[in-house]
């Protein structure tokens, strides 16, 4: 390739990934724009009529499900960041010899199917199950106590689910902490926790802002734990909006609300990235 | 001991191919994933959806049949619910299926794609809008899409000359039936009732009515469908109003009635076929259940539970084999239904199955094959055919209790998925 060509390399590498996205992010979404705005039925046909109308319709019927799907995916997200972090923490600085295993064991519930590990807690946790029978068999449980069909199932599946997100780049951040920088806070009288506090904290925080977005994104849009683990007062938006979209084949509800929760989303992240500061975490 | 082996059983039943109901079980979470993969894939589907086109062209279900081809093509796609045929628990293999293939030369490629109505109907729905062939030769619906699916113009005219076992063989109740006047576009695969399933050790009395369901003595431990006909129906029913004719106001009225207990927390949840598992390991003490899987719980997995039509009546409801509109091996397919008008592969399909066959005599013959077991010292299969013999075919006893679904046009249809999305989604 002539000299003068070679500015054009790094566009060419770009090609694959942009077909990719072209195919599978930009043309979906426009499609689910346009059937958004669409009218009509199956025996006549939909046609493209602008109906803007829909969004704010469609928003304020569903805004408890909107409201609690946001709920239960921050509370996922500190929960996943309080368990997780202790955890990548001791991975990348106590655990030696056995980091890998430990990344393995983190990793080990991928090698099961999503629905499978969500379906074994409803097994594990069942009204007369493993745990809560033998509790209520001692007496310390009242019979008719229950956690699945609850809330606390919901955010304790879509939490054990997500964890792995939370943990994996909270563990890259800290390991490439330098351990010799919290040694020199300390030699310059800093007690351990502010050291931490000034310095690990700080350079981890690249490994929190993934974490959080890995974990909340997902979680926010979650069907499957609700559905499995919860009940009718658990409905999240992503329930909502598979059951528009296969079972009432309302699609242009259902895409309206699928581009209200990505747009959500997406403004939440911006906030959250002014508010963390996205300059700091491309250091 | 008693916590392990209900464990055990209930991850046995969740690997293992269930029957009726758990047909639309497990798969139906997985699926769900596939669906929404498979169609962002496709970019046929991309564009069908880009304008979604209107049902089938006008004339598509009036007119004559399309003429079939004069000879089989030798090869057939059938899409049917998960161990929804009889089964070789220990090859996998589905004998009386191989017995077609053997006997007319034809290769079926039997998939279990359906565990929903809805969700199927949604997958094939763009394709056939679109005017597109479709994957599938033969499926199997329930009645009520069996009649939107027309109304639509998403099936093919059977030739019921091709399939003269079906006048020959079939109970009248399956003949002209309400969802498709004169079979002119499907006939009956099973069918079954959809009432209550309790269990008497935990309600400590006999169930009878569809209002026990609401009874708050049993609050947090009550199951309800997310299906949107058979919960509405039901409630309708216990209301004193006929299901096939309810108006939309009346629908409101059903609503009413689910919506207060349901807020008030009556109902652990709404169940697609997961309602089976918690039924039979206690988490539910009644639910709206369907008929055959009582049966199966009764032999297989919890022997305390019993199936009630509720005093204001039940549902009833019958699977259809249908060909949707413009499928590459019709004439095969008409073949494929012909063979299951055959009382000798119907037998061992309901011996199976567990519910009712459309097939006349399949009752005696259970019963026979029940006495040939015992005499054979089978006890153990011998009264499960007993059991499901008093199934095999639907009694008149049964049927004066029950009732079909409304013919829901599409707007009362949103009107009634509207209704409905209320109590469902708290």
């Amino acid at each position: 390739m002539p000299r003068h060509w070679r500015w054009l390399v790094p566009y060419l590498f770009l090609i694959p990934g942009g077909l990719w996205l072209l195919a599978f992010f930009v043309v979906p979404m426009l499609v689910m724009a346009s059937v958004s705005l669409q009218e009509g039925s199956l025996g006549t046909g939909y046609s493209l009529t602008w109906n803007f109308g829909i969004y704010p319709e469609t928003i304020q019927h569903w805004a408890p499900q909107f409201a609690r799907s946001l709920w239960y995916s921050l509370v996922v997200t500190a929960l996943t960041l309080a368990i997780g972090y202790p955890m990548a923490y001791t991975i990348a600085f106590r655990g030696g010899r056995y980091k890998n295993m430990l990344l393995l064991l983190v990793i080990l519930p991928f090698f099961t199917a999503y629905i499978i590990r969500t379906l074994s807690w409803k097994l594990i946790l069942a009204d007369n199950g493993v745990v809560l029978g033998a509790l209520k068999d001692g007496g310390i449980l009242d019979a008719g106590f229950r956690l699945i069909a609850t809330p606390v199932a919901v955010i304790s599946g879509l939490t054990y689910n997500f964890l792995p997100f939370m943990v994996l780049p909270l563990y890259v951040a800290l390991e490439k902490v330098d351990p010799k920088l919290v040694e020199a806070a300390t030699d310059l009288y800093a007690s351990r926790l502010h050291a931490f506090l000034r310095v690990t904290l700080p350079l981890s925080m690249p490994g929190v802002f993934a974490g959080s977005l890995l974990t909340f994104i997902p979680s926010i849009g979650d069907f499957i734990n609700s559905e499995i683990l919860g009940s009718r007062d658990t409905t999240m938006i992503g329930q909502i909006i598979q059951r528009l979209f296969l079972n009432n084949n309302a699609y242009p509800e259902a895409a309206a609300l699928g581009f209200t929760l990505m747009a959500a989303v997406l403004a939440m992240i911006f906030v959250y990235a002014r508010a963390v500061g996205a300059d700091e975490l491309t250091r | 001991m008693r916590d392990e082996t209900q464990i055990e059983r209930a991850i046995a039943r969740a690997f293992r191919p269930q029957r009726r109901m758990s047909r639309r079980m497990f798969l139906r979470q997985s699926g769900k994933g596939v669906v929404v993969a498979g169609s962002a894939l496709s970019l046929s589907g991309i564009l069908a959806a880009c304008g979604i086109g209107p049902g089938g062209s006008a004339g598509a279900s009036s007119g004559a049949a399309a003429p079939l081809p004069s000879a089989p093509a030798g090869t057939l796609d059938f899409a049917n619910w998960p161990a929804y045929i009889d089964i070789d628990e220990e090859t996998g293999d589905y004998p009386t299926l191989a017995k077609f293939e053997a006997d007319a030369g034809i290769t079926v490629a039997y998939t279990e794609a359906i565990n929903d109505n809805e969700e199927f109907f949604g997958v094939i729905q763009p394709d056939l809008a679109a005017g597109n062939p479709p994957q599938y030769d033969l499926i199997v619906m329930t009645d009520w899409m069996i009649e939107k699916m027309i109304r639509l113009g998403y099936l093919s005219q059977l030739d019921l000359s091709k399939i003269p076992n079906f006048d020959a063989n079939a109970l009248d109740l399956y003949k002209d039936p309400w969802y498709d006047p004169g079979n002119a576009h499907s006939l009956a695969w099973q069918s079954g009732i959809t009432g209550i399933g309790y269990n008497p050790t935990i309600t400590g009395r006999e169930i009878t009515t569809f209002d026990d369901l609401l009874d708050p003595e049993f609050a947090g431990r009550v199951g309800m469908f997310s299906e949107m006909r058979d919960t509405m129906s039901l409630a309708l029913l216990s209301l004193g109003i006929e299901p096939e004719n309810a108006t939309v106001e009346q629908a409101t009225e059903a609503r009413d009635k689910l919506l207060a207990p349901a807020q008030a927390g009556q109902f652990r949840n709404f169940y697609g076929n997961e309602y089976y598992d918690e039924l039979a390991n206690g988490n539910l003490a009644l639910t709206i259940a369907w008929s055959g899987d009582v049966s199966q719980m009764k032999l297989y997995d919890n022997s305390d539970v019993e199936f009630v039509v509720p005093e204001s009546g039940g549902m009833l409801w019958i699977d259809n084999m249908a060909v949707p509109k413009g499928a590459p091996h019709p004439l095969d397919a008409h073949l494929m239904m012909d063979f299951w008008y055959d009382i000798e592969n119907a037998v061992p399909l309901t011996e199976y199955v567990g519910y009712f066959s459309p097939v006349d005599g399949v009752t005696e013959r259970v019963l026979a094959d029940a006495e040939t077991a015992e005499a054979e010292g089978d006890t153990e299969w011998a009264e499960a055919l007993r059991v499901i013999s008093a199934t095999a075919n639907p009694t008149d006893e049964v049927l004066a209790q029950v009732h079909n679904y409304r013919k829901l046009t599409e707007e009362e249809e949103s009107q009634w998925n509207d209704l409905f999305n209320e109590v469902v989604a708290g």
